[in-house]
């Protein structure tokens, strides 16, 4: 059998029984140093330049070219995670088109080499491929010239600031409030010391757990139906709101912020941002319309219970601990 | 060698053990009484604290179903306390196994609040959690000897049809399916056509208002288990009813064979559309196409140019001799519950509408056809139903992405409101299905929103119409028109641009339910475009740029033949 058959012939059963078979069991849920995806890349590209070198196959530069580019984009859209946007996948591709380029054309001889299927088609050595590409690439020119000019309208893309700066000072039922320094009224205790105590249970034996049970109380009348059951942004209603409401578990919202920007953010809701944060569609309620103050600092201490985060503190300026 | 007669014996023996291999799994499925799996007692710690950090806030301290939210819930949390629980494997009013209940944990109860827990929780606290929910139930015993549950035979998927959309059941069978739905007379709850419009004064064992299942939204079937489209699901429902609810059981009305064809009907009914498996709904449409048409646009609902396909047609190709426009569409508006200011809705009744449109250029006007399911409209002329969509009444001023506020506009950016409030005819929310659907009374009314709290009418409206209005099996229809541009003496109404995107959102409220004013329904900031007609360079370009190429790959060829020729001549290396 022809070397380059047998060579394409390794490659597809060979990429078909690592990418269906040894894929799966390489990334187990649990990342290890072993079995993991890059790895599992590793292992199929040892494998490419292992059966060539065992078999003696030496196969042609234009064979060889293919592969290489055929192997970065295999770990651009399989084996990279996260999975990377089309954009950058396009740019990382160019990059890797021109690497792929840059290794064909090392020296005249591959070059030749590379190019001389090429120019046989041109020329009609080859006569099916010339009859084929010559006939195949006008409409491919003409058809993709159609798609273009056919008018497409996808949805707009919005860009918005999530944590947007807090003001000096807000005024809350005509009350007003220096953010700076403000402290959350009912955080009376080491919030980790309450672990494992029980809302509802514990409230009338623990001062602390009254203000969770109550912040909690609050936040299941109020909160849920956007910021979900769980305090992860899924709930009932979630999914219809553009901005999706915040993920109190993710370690980019309450766990980087201060007590004192919840505040604010709590009591003036959609309406109190800032134009950058598209106040105009979010659904966060102004929540002192609803709440009273010591309400609202109940259930911003509920949320950091509940999930285990604690808040920014003025002293130190990072968070610590916490998480699900 | 083995004789004659006791060839025949082995024979026999041979065949007795494949029939018991064959049918003793489910006659032990489908006969033998269990007992329910007994409360593992070493995990009730564990369950304990789950239940206490996870469960409590609806649920409720002693499992009644009466935590802080549940006033403010539709459908409300279960009540554990007898034991009632509605998907299950086993007979009607029979406890449930513990794989039914860990099922629900995991994948939760779509259309009401009980999220899935499978992301969240361990395996071990799913479990455990599961056991401590057993122990509040209090009016009956998972260990107590006169308990037993006999696990139902659901036969298997005749069709070996696979998820996510189980396509590719025959047409004869869900015909057959509607033969079945039709004799055992599904209708009197479910409706018609199944939308969940039969019955308006069920109840649930509590006394709470409870509804039918609306089939054409299965992504709210509490007992899909992440799976809507499944078959298995209604299947399960059908065989075992759903305890606690007026839903019986149908497994002796019903042989196994046809439950699975009347499920492959039901299902056959719920458009296929990509469902977010977080949210379990369908995904929005944030951008609603405006078609273009040079000629008048046609106000009956059944014209070509107003048809397009319920489902996804990237998922499920159009029906064969499909006659409407291409690419003509179905957006889906997701609604929620105004939940933000004044008055808020926390029960809406309706979670989602279907919007279509067409433009014309002869006309200068813009169509909206705006669907819904809503089981039963009201016949009290105090609380009309009504939908309406919201508009940036000065649209030219904002900057960017800039919008007036969602509810009803702020004092700086106005909305302009276009409601349509409406009565059905003849109506009676108790009537048998009626396959020829009401006739509405509509007006329309319009206004000017500065803020939920200041809305006012319009002294010159803009000259919005309903032209077209039906109410039918559960569904409602409206069709709105307008003129591109008003003249629009006070600055209010929206003048509406070609080729632009425009935000657009939609009201609903549900005169049934006493929804008013702002206690309504309320979808987010989308958009809509008008599409302009296709530029005739399409029909010119394509050939040109087609051709052109074709002569740059002959100079190609030309080019290389030369340069081979100098090579071999030697006056080029």
């Amino acid at each position: 059998m022809n070397n380059v058959v047998k060579g394409i012939l390794l490659y597809v059963v060979g990429w078909a029984a690592f990418h269906y078979g040894l894929f799966d069991l390489m990334k187990p849920k649990e990342f290890s140093w072993i079995a993991n995806r890059y790895v599992y890349f590793l292992l199929f590209v040892f494998y490419c330049i292992g059966f060539n070198l065992v078999l003696k196959l030496k196969p042609p530069i234009s064979l060889n070219g293919l592969v290489v580019w055929l192997l970065g984009l295999y770990f651009y859209t399989n084996i990279l995670y996260p999975p990377v946007p089309w954009t950058l996948l396009i740019t990382y591709m160019m990059l890797w088109t021109i690497g792929t380029f840059l290794y064909i054309s090392q020296d005249p001889v591959t070059f030749a080499e590379f190019r001389k299927p090429i120019v046989k088609t041109v020329i009609g050595e080859y006569k099916i491929a010339r009859y084929i590409v010559f006939i195949a690439l006008p409409l491919l020119v003409g058809f993709g010239t159609y798609k273009s000019l056919e008018p497409k309208f996808e949805e707009p893309v919005e860009l918005r600031t999530v944590h947007p700066a807090p003001p000096a000072t807000t005024k809350v039922h005509g009350k007003s409030y220096k953010l700076e320094g403000l402290q959350n009224p009912f955080r009376t205790d080491e919030q980790d010391n309450y672990k494992d105590s029980f809302p509802f249970l514990d409230a009338d034996k623990q001062e602390y757990m009254k203000s969770v049970t109550e912040g909690g109380t609050i936040f299941f009348q109020n909160c849920h139906y956007c910021h979900g059951d769980q305090l992860n942004g899924q709930g009932m209603f979630s999914h219809v709101f553009n901005p999706t409401p915040a993920n109190f578990v993710d370690p980019g919202t309450i766990a980087m912020l201060r007590e004192s920007f919840l505040f604010w953010r709590v009591s003036k809701g959609g309406p109190g941002l800032p134009n950058e944060s598209t106040p105009w569609s979010s659904a966060m309620p102004p929540w002192e319309e609803h709440l009273k103050t010591e309400e609202i600092w109940k259930v911003i201490l509920f949320e950091y219970w509940y999930t285990g985060w604690h808040p920014r503190t003025f002293d130190e300026e990072s968070s610590s601990g916490g998480g699900e | 060698m083995l004789t004659e007669p006791r060839k025949k014996v082995r024979q026999f023996l041979v065949a007795l053990v494949m029939v018991l291999i064959v049918g003793l799994p489910s006659v032990v499925l489908a006969q033998e009484a269990k007992r329910p799996d007994p409360v593992l007692k070493d995990k009730l710690e564990l369950g304990k604290k789950t239940y206490f950090k996870r469960c409590v806030w609806c649920h409720g301290v002693e499992g009644g179903g009466d935590g802080p939210s549940a006033d403010r819930l539709f459908t409300r949390p279960r009540n554990f306390i007898q034991g009632t629980f509605k998907i299950r494997w086993t007979d009607s009013g029979e406890l449930p196994l513990d794989r039914n209940l860990i099922d629900t944990v995991k994948n939760g109860l779509p259309g009401s609040a009980m999220p899935a827990w499978s992301n969240v929780l361990s395996e071990d606290e799913i479990v455990s959690v599961v056991q401590f929910v057993k122990t509040l139930v209090q009016d009956r015993d998972f260990e107590d000897e006169d308990e037993e549950v006999f696990i139902q035979d659901f036969g298997k998927n005749p069709w070996g049809t696979t998820g996510p959309y189980h396509l590719g059941i025959p047409q004869a069978d869900i015909d057959a399916g509607k033969e079945v739905f039709l004799k055992n007379k599904c209708f009197e709850c479910h409706g018609g056509e199944g939308r969940g419009d039969g019955n308006p004064t069920m109840k649930d064992d509590w006394g709470f208002p409870i509804f039918a299942a609306d089939w054409q939204q299965c992504w709210n079937f509490r007992g899909s288990r992440r799976n809507h489209y499944d078959p298995f699901n209604v299947v399960r429902t059908v065989s075992t009813g759903m305890n606690g609810t007026p839903m019986p059981n149908f497994k002796d009305k019903i042989t196994v064979e046809d439950r699975w064809k009347l499920a492959a009907f039901v299902n056959s009914l719920c458009p296929r559309k990509k469902i977010d498996k977080l949210a379990s709904k369908p995904i929005n449409d944030f951008l609603i196409k405006s078609k273009f048409t040079k000629g008048p646009i046609s106000t009956d609902f059944n014209d070509p140019m107003w048809q397009a396909p319920d489902d996804d047609f990237t998922i499920k190709s159009r029906p064969e001799g499909f006659t409407g426009k291409k690419n003509q569409r179905w957006h889906y508006v997701a609604l929620a519950g105004q939940i933000t200011r004044g008055d808020r809705n926390f029960k809406p009744k309706v979670d989602n509408l279907w919007v279509m449109s067409n433009w014309s250029e002869e006309e200068n006007a813009v169509y909206y056809l705006v669907e819904y399911h809503n089981r039963f409209l009201s016949i009290d002329p105090a609380f009309p139903d009504a939908v309406a969509m919201q508009w940036p009444g000065q649209l030219g001023d904002l900057y960017g992405a800039e919008k007036p506020y969602f509810i009803y506009g702020d004092a700086k950016k106005p909305v302009d409101v276009w409601k349509a409030n409406f009565l059905v005819k003849d109506y009676n929310d108790t009537n048998a299905p009626n396959p020829n659907g009401y006739d509405l009374d509509v007006s329309v009314k319009e206004f000017v929103g500065r803020g939920f709290d200041a809305i006012s009418d319009k002294e010159t409206p803009g000259g919005v119409t309903v032209v077209n209005s039906k109410y039918h099996q559960g569904r409602v229809k409206i069709m709105f028109k307008r003129s591109l541009t008003t003249e629009n003496p006070d600055k209010t109404d929206v003048q509406i641009p070609v080729k632009a995107f425009i935000p657009v959102s939609f009201m609903q409220w549900s005169g049934w339910d006493k929804e008013h004013d702002e206690h309504m329904a309320i979808s987010t900031w989308c958009y809509t475009i008008l599409e302009p007609d296709n530029p005739a360079s399409m029909v010119y370009m394509p050939p040109i740029l087609g051709v052109a190429f074709f002569g740059f790959q002959m100079w190609l060829v030309w080019m290389t033949k030369r340069t081979r020729k100098m090579a071999a001549e030697g006056k080029v290396k």
